[in-house]
């Protein structure tokens, strides 16, 4: 059924059942990728898919439900189900469907490239075989190489029985390149990760020769002594940090008692040289949007400024218990999950100093350039992290070995208030949130 | 779900191009998801995911497309869309396929269906968790509750004639409680599950759980960090596993071994571990939360031999892996949802009881570290490296249970780690996880009795030894 006519059936049988407002959550997908391996397509996906989350004011609390299957049957289930998971609810934070930004805050976002729904299917597999063979050639010690590429486009439609009607389309391609290589019986793997709306800027030797080298630096090597070191922290291993802690900077985990920084707006959390910058219009990343999973107009923010907390971040309900405005950071991390918050794109502003004078400034330290196990070695709410780690040994402001075998362990708003330098190196390429190259005064380093 | 005849056209449009096996899967998934914080519910949700996926083979080049409009019109039109991919010829062939429905045998069996139970009887099973915590300790100053159920029928029908249709019940409650000293917190996690319905909750005592996760978080906020060093390390039975599941288990899985991907590749017949270490993969045991009746593939989940007395006796396998391997498949494969094509997974996975106990582990521990709980883990199946968390741990010293310390992760290299398995308790045990992997997240238990490790790299934040 058409996504509009069944939001009108949704809203009438709604109304009858006693809703007072109601919202229609429209996300719908269309999604290729191919991988080949050894010159053979080994996977190929071709998808399309759409899902309705609806919810609902009743009695004053918001009850929830979704659907992937968009007939006439569907309706009286999801309004069935949203009545009965608003009849539990027993947080007494109000929530609200939203009436709308005013007209003139929804920014301008151009999201989708019909250049890229011109590239052919053909053109990517012969893309792919291309950054596989070029990888292979590069050195004889590489074993195994891995390469996929996909692109997706969509669209985020919000309807509501306030009068709000909003869509956001957008597309964007994204993919990696895995390189395994042997030496003996020593074996390493490094990745190169790519994303942009902009096909023709994926060149195949430069993602090959990424992969393929950084996994060559790593071949012999070696733990080292456990202590206290300097420690650089590769941007996309910063970008990691950043990730991993974001949660921090929500006013919903505030409010649930779940972050450290608490009554913490306005004092300094970090070195004066960290800013983070939570930028929703960047027309380049795919998170990119006018308007937030409420439908509240998205605008640019500086979260952290020269070390200053300056803001959390705030969907309707966490702005409504703080007595502020929502941020339009509310989240729905599919369509078909509650309303929650998190960042757009989160950043930590460059500095000025590239990534090869950081290295120099090292004395005797370390470049950490992979943390692994962030999802169970770190603690988004108590700040601590032990993570198992590899990267490079530098005396004298040079690399002389890999290391490996190591895990690097600290509290993150301690090591961020411990920031030497900040290089000038911010790269997004998985995911939102990026940040530069950060060297870290002292880390425990925990090896032989 | 789709009719025969429809399934039938779906797989004959999927070989129109002269591939050699087409399969279809269809899901239609009921599932709800409370939430409580601090004794309130804050967030409930119910919905149903419904979808198609459709796979296509021709030797080892492999499409996979999925979509959820369920018109004829269309999924013909995707299975020849996947036809085309696979190859640009069209061919003619006369097949018929004559389906075999399997009455798979039930291995877990269900009792009281979500949908039978009103929501609020859900939430007052929360609420009693959530009070058990709460009223743990005074440093308790947060508990959350998260309750799970999902009621998935899947209809599997490939063109070699197979035709299942399973249906697949599983109920979860997450506990994590938080613990407050000054501006530190601590958090500890419990969380039971089952494939099963609501009777789950009959057979177990949800305060105990609750208890429990607060214990955790209690101990530790009162806990110095651990020490950082190579040490001897005790890692407790049950959700202990994850050791085996990242050191082991997936670089186990066809997904990396088919490729040679895998530090395992190749090896079996060979020692890898200690002789006092045999594991097997387990989809069979009744109603555990790894459990299968079939595979995503339709196949009848078994119970497979990985490790005996050390050697390596044999891998997890799925239909697409097996051809490169040139092996039958193994009853592991699986898939999050019809939004992923499935591949060899894990299901119930643990090493088998050995003939020490645990007191007698500790005791012959002069120095080490004790690992009560594990949190998650990662491995990079192609170095073997891996890493874990340990939630609660002590200290032992002169074969005592020491002080607790926080913050520990393990580190090391799988192939390494079990060699350097050299005692194994006898008090086998299972706990409840989420696996992440190519195939998406899906429920897999982990397991094994009380095991030392002779060394291990422990990352702490104390320099001392």
């Amino acid at each position: 059924m058409e996504v509009k006519v069944f939001a009108e059936k949704l809203f009438a049988a709604g109304r009858e059942m006693g809703f007072d407002a109601m919202e229609a959550y429209v996300a719908s997908r269309n999604l290729f990728r191919v991988g080949v391996f050894k010159s053979e397509i080994d996977s190929y996906t071709l998808a399309q898919s759409r899902g309705l989350s609806f919810r609902g004011l009743i009695n004053g609390r918001m009850g929830y439900s979704f659907t992937e299957n968009l007939s006439a049957d569907s309706v009286a289930l999801l309004v069935d189900d949203a009545r009965a998971n608003a009849a539990v609810i027993d947080s007494e934070d109000p929530e609200e469907i939203f009436g709308g930004s005013p007209e003139a805050t929804y920014a301008d976002i151009c999201s989708f490239s019909p250049a890229l729904e011109q590239v052919l299917a053909a053109e990517k597999i012969t893309w792919v075989k291309e950054v596989e063979q070029k990888a292979y050639g590069l050195d004889v010690r590489v074993s195994t190489v891995q390469v996929s590429l996909g692109n997706s486009s969509g669209e985020t439609m919000l309807m509501n029985t306030k009068g709000l009607n909003l869509a956001h389309q957008g597309n964007f391609a994204d993919g990696y390149v895995a390189a395994v290589v042997k030496e003996g019986e020593d074996t390493k793997s490094a990745y190169a990760f790519f994303s942009s709306r902009d096909f023709s800027r994926f060149d195949p030797a430069t993602l090959a020769k990424e992969a393929v080298e950084e996994a060559i630096s790593l071949l012999g090597a070696a733990s080292i002594e456990s202590g206290q070191y300097p420690v650089l922290l590769r941007h996309d291993v910063a970008g990691e940090f950043l990730a991993t802690f974001a949660s921090s900077f929500s006013a919903e985990a505030v409010q649930k008692g779940l972050s450290l920084l608490k009554d913490k707006q306005g004092e300094q959390i970090m070195s004066s040289n960290i800013t983070i910058i939570d930028d929703p219009h960047m027309p380049e990343r795919p998170n990119s949007a006018p308007f937030d999973a409420e439908g509240v107009a998205t605008a640019a923010k500086e979260v952290v400024l020269a070390g200053r907390l300056m803001t959390l971040l705030h969907n309707l309900k966490t702005a409504k218990k703080d007595g502020v405005n929502s941020t339009g950071n509310a989240y729905k991390m599919a369509f078909n999950a509650p309303v929650t918050v998190a960042p757009t794109n989160l950043y930590i502003q460059p500095g000025k100093r590239d990534y090869a004078d950081l290295v120099a400034h090292i004395e005797h330290g370390l470049i950490i350039i992979a943390v692994q196990g962030t999802h169970s070695g770190a603690n988004p709410v108590s700040g601590d992290f032990s993570l198992s780690a590899y990267g490079y040994l530098v005396r004298g402001g040079q690399v002389v070995r890999p290391v490996n075998q190591v895990t690097i362990a600290g509290n993150f708003f301690k090591m961020l208030s411990d920031v030497q330098e900040v290089g000038n190196d911010l790269h997004f390429k998985m995911g939102s949130i990026a940040a530069p190259s950060l060297l870290i005064g002292s880390l425990a380093v925990s090896g032989k | 779900m789709l009719a025969k005849p429809l399934l039938e056209d779906i797989l004959l449009a999927g070989l129109s191009t002269g591939g050699d096996f087409a399969e279809v899967f269809v899901e239609d998934r009921f599932s709800t998801i409370l939430s409580m914080i601090g004794g309130k519910v804050d967030s409930g949700v119910s919905g149903r995911d419904y979808g198609i996926g459709v796979r296509i083979l021709k030797g080892t080049n492999y499409v996979y497309a999925y979509t959820n409009d369920y018109s004829r019109d269309n999924l013909i039109k995707v299975a020849k869309e996947a036809a085309a991919a696979i190859s640009p010829e069209t061919i003619s062939r006369n097949i018929t396929l004559s389906f075999m429905k399997d009455e798979p045998l039930l291995i877990n069996p269900i009792r009281i269906y979500p949908h039978e139970i009103v929501k609020q009887d859900k939430v007052s099973l929360m609420a009693r968790a959530y009070h058990a915590a709460k009223e743990y300790d005074p440093v308790i100053s947060q508990v959350m509750v998260r309750y799970f159920d999902e009621d998935q029928k899947v209809q599997i029908a490939n063109s070699l004639g197979l035709y299942v249709e399973d249906q697949r019940v599983r109920t979860r409650t997450a506990i994590t409680a938080i613990a407050s000293k000054g501006p530190e917190k601590q958090s500890g996690t419990y969380a039971p599950g089952a494939h099963m319905g609501f009777e789950f909750y009959d057979n177990i005592k949800i305060e105990d759980y609750a208890q429990e996760a607060a214990r955790i978080a209690t101990t530790m906020i009162h806990a110095p960090y651990a020490p950082s060093g190579r040490i001897p390390v005790i890692i407790d039975n049950e959700f202990g596993g994850v050791i085996f599941h990242e050191a082991c288990g997936h670089s186990l899985e066809a997904t990396s071994v088919a490729k040679k991907t895998s530090v395992f590749a190749d090896k079996l017949g060979e020692k890898i571990a200690s002789s006092v270490v045999s594991a097997v993969d387990d989809g069979t045991i009744p109603n555990a939360w790894g459990s299968l009746n079939v595979d995503d593939e339709g196949h009848v989940s078994q119970r497979n031999l990985l490790i005996e007395a050390g050697v390596l006796k044999g891998y997890m396998v799925d239909l697409y892996n097996g051809r490169r391997m040139n092996v039958p498949a193994t009853g592991n494969s699986r898939r999050q949802s019809y939004k992923f094509a499935p591949t060899s997974r894990m299901t119930n996975t643990f090493i088998l009881p050995g003939s020490h106990t645990r007191e007698e582990i500790i005791a012959s521990t002069e120095y080490g570290l004790f690992a009560r709980y594990m949190g998650g883990g990662s491995v990079n199946p192609a170095t073997g490296e891996f890493n874990f968390a340990v939630n609660e741990g002590y200290m032992v010293r002169n074969g005592k249970l020491a002080e607790p310390v926080r913050g520990a992760t393990l580190i090391g290299q799988g192939s390494d780690v079990l060699l350097k398995i050299d005692m194994v308790a006898d008090n086998l045990a299972c706990g409840q996880g989420m696996c992440g992997s190519i195939s998406g997240s899906l429920p897999a238990d982990v397991g094994q009795p009380t095991i030392r490790v002779s060394e291990m790299i422990v990352g702490g934040r104390k320099g001392d030894k």
